[in-house]
């Protein structure tokens, strides 16, 4: 019998296989199924990290799930609209492994942080479309309710601070952050009915493809009827336009359209901005019969701005030290989720969970990510089908994304001394808005880039490549000058933001296993995630 | 042994075995096997042969919500 291996057998049980090949490594590719990527079983983590994801992660989200959805309007309204709505009840029901897939190879408490991230979100979506349910004409026989009269709707990339002043009578839901936008990272199989039926009608195909799958939702008539009234906003770039209008022609209600400047470093477009979100203020007094109420809007806004500054701290880890404990996906989804549909209270929840654990990572010197190999920063908007890239580029590579830019797009606090300084900041917060401030918003934040890859001291760039983006291919050639002339490490991430089929998940790991191989000339960690076939998969 | 004990016993042989069966779920990853081969394709099916209303035939009535200033 030899002890060695008996040893080695009993420490890969306790603790887990270790992580690269040299060391006899755990060759996560290996417990994939082909094409599915459903699991042939979970990954054996060690004794504690096991049970904390089987216990903390699993059980938990799932008992956690049915507890808010009673919470939020029970099993009745939920079974109806899973029964109806395509988005929900093929998208949502698989949620635990969208947490599998971002979750997967984390150890410790890079496990626990990120996982918490994973529960913030899936409470954010529960609680809106629960909300869409309860208040859902096409779920009550035609009949409008106490919650329809109460919920406003609006575009998703406007952001849900606009209806602060009347959070205490009214809701707000995004039409399109459920439906579509969480849909694709969870399971990317549903946005691609939105797409087709869109082009079916003679949409070419190669226009924005967000921006067809949040009008396709709305010819397929996917979209509950929940508001009596909705606001829309130009966002990111004039495609939403072009969305904004099917989606009036859809819908046939009273619209507010709040546009915003492209270029907005001019302080007269930042006047036309603060004047248009006042216009919408108006629009929503008219509608709802009730008054702006700046002191809600102030208590809100100072909720938030609580939100801003734990942020901070937590980038002043990640950029300073090697003890952050979120992993890239979990950091760039949550925090896109939170600044973006604005306060609420499991933001703080998760926020007091993960600030526990990162003072225990940053006091004990925890190396939370300890087979970094590059620190890198993600630039322009990701793939949504395969936000969970750069769990996978860690895992075989070491690749160990600190931020992104959807991250530091609202890299503010809102003030809330005087009126006219909290509408100022509005717009400007409004301004920086998804795939606006550092994609569209001029070339001097797009290249904003350069200073913060300092900050948060990377030494690698991943630049996402949206080909059905006509902004950021414009600039693509000058990203690839600057790259040169700052002697940048850099690769190239296409992608067609939720369409999985123009560029798959394994092209796109094709493509940095070529960059890291013969451009970084290094060795995979886990030669088993190279080239796996996950076409299939959620 | 009294029924106390009994009770006890018999509480956490019942929990033993959620438990058990509750890991074998996880560990194995039967959830998804389920929701992959039997639910999707059930609930895809289902919904690709809904009824569905025809949004092209709406009106496009752009005056009826007249503009703002």
């Amino acid at each position: 019998m030899d002890i060695n291996k008996i040893k080695k057998g009993f420490n890969d049980f306790w603790y887990g296989k270790p992580h690269s090949a040299e060391e006899g490594g755990r060759r996560l590719g290996e417990i994939l199924e082909d094409k599915t990527g459903l699991y042939k079983h979970r990954e054996w983590r060690g004794v504690k990290d096991t049970m904390y994801y089987f216990w903390n992660i699993w059980c938990y989200n799932y008992l956690h799930m049915v507890i808010d959805i009673m919470k939020y309007g029970g099993l009745v309204p939920f079974a109806k609209g899973v029964w109806r709505y395509r988005w929900v009840g093929q998208t949502y029901l698989p949620v635990m492994h969208w947490f599998d897939r971002g979750l997967q190879g984390m150890r410790g408490e890079a496990l626990k942080g990120s996982a918490w991230h994973y529960r913030g979100m899936v409470n954010a979506s529960i609680v809106q479309f629960m909300y869409m349910f309860v208040a859902d004409t096409k779920l009550n026989k035609g009949k409008k309710n106490y919650w329809h009269d109460h919920t406003i709707a609006h575009n998703e990339t406007l952001w849900g601070g606009i209806f602060y002043p009347w959070s205490d009578q009214y809701r707000n839901v995004a039409i399109e952050m459920i439906p579509y936008f969480v849909t694709c990272h969870v399971n990317s199989h549903t946005v691609l009915n939105y797409i087709d039926a869109i082009q079916s009608i003679g949409l070419p195909g190669d226009p924005c493809p967000m921006c067809q799958a949040e009008a396709g939702i709305f010819l397929l008539d996917d979209v509950p009827d929940y508001a009596n009234f909705w606001l829309s906003d130009n966002e990111a770039c004039d495609a939403s336009v072009s969305t904004s209008i099917i989606q009036d022609w859809f819908w046939d209600k009273p619209l507010y359209a709040m546009t915003q400047p492209m270029r907005f470093d001019d302080p007269i477009a930042k006047k036309y901005c603060m004047k248009e979100i006042e216009g919408a203020w108006k629009f929503i007094e008219e509608q709802t019969g009730a008054p702006f109420n700046y002191e809600l809007l102030c208590k809100r806004l100072n909720q938030q701005n609580e939100l801003q500054r734990f942020e901070w701290e937590k980038w002043d880890v990640a950029a300073n030290t090697s003890s952050y404990p979120i992993n890239g996906v979990a950091q760039a989804l949550y925090r896109i989720y939170q600044s973006q549909y604005g306060d609420l209270p499991i933001w703080h929840e998760v926020d007091a969970k993960v600030r526990k654990i990162m003072e225990k990572c940053v006091s004990k010197k925890i190396n939370t990510f300890p087979k970094t190999r590059h620190r890198v920063i993600a630039w322009s908007c990701a793939p949504l089908y395969y936000s969970n890239w750069c769990t996978w580029a860690y895992n075989t590579w070491g690749l160990n994304v600190i931020i992104n830019m959807d991250s530091l797009m609202f890299d503010m606090e809102i003030r809330t001394d005087e009126y006219e300084h909290t509408l100022e900041d509005i717009a400007t917060y409004h301004m920086w808005a998804p795939m606006r401030r550092m994609a569209v918003g001029g070339m001097h934040h797009i290249f904003e880039l350069w200073d913060y890859k300092e900050k948060f001291n990377c030494d690698m760039v991943a630049m996402y490549d949206q080909l059905q983006c006509k902004g950021m291919q414009g600039v693509h050639g000058l990203f690839e000058d600057e790259f040169r002339k700052r002697n940048v490490k850099a690769f190239w991430l296409p992608h067609a933001l939720p369409d999985s089929r123009t560029v798959s998940r394994a092209e796109i790991r094709r493509g940095i296993n070529d960059f890291m191989s013969t451009v970084m000339q290094e060795e995979p960690l886990d030669p088993s995630l190279l080239d796996f076939d996950d076409s299939m998969t959620w | 042994m009294n029924k106390v004990c009994r009770f006890f016993l018999k509480l956490v042989g019942i929990l033993v075995l959620v438990f058990g069966v509750l890991f074998a779920i996880f560990f194995f990853d039967l959830d998804g096997k389920l929701l992959f081969n039997v639910v999707e394709p059930f609930l895809k099916n289902h919904y690709d042969n809904m009824e569905r209303e025809d949004k092209t035939k709406t009106p496009y009535d752009i005056s009826k919500y007249p503009a703002r200033d």
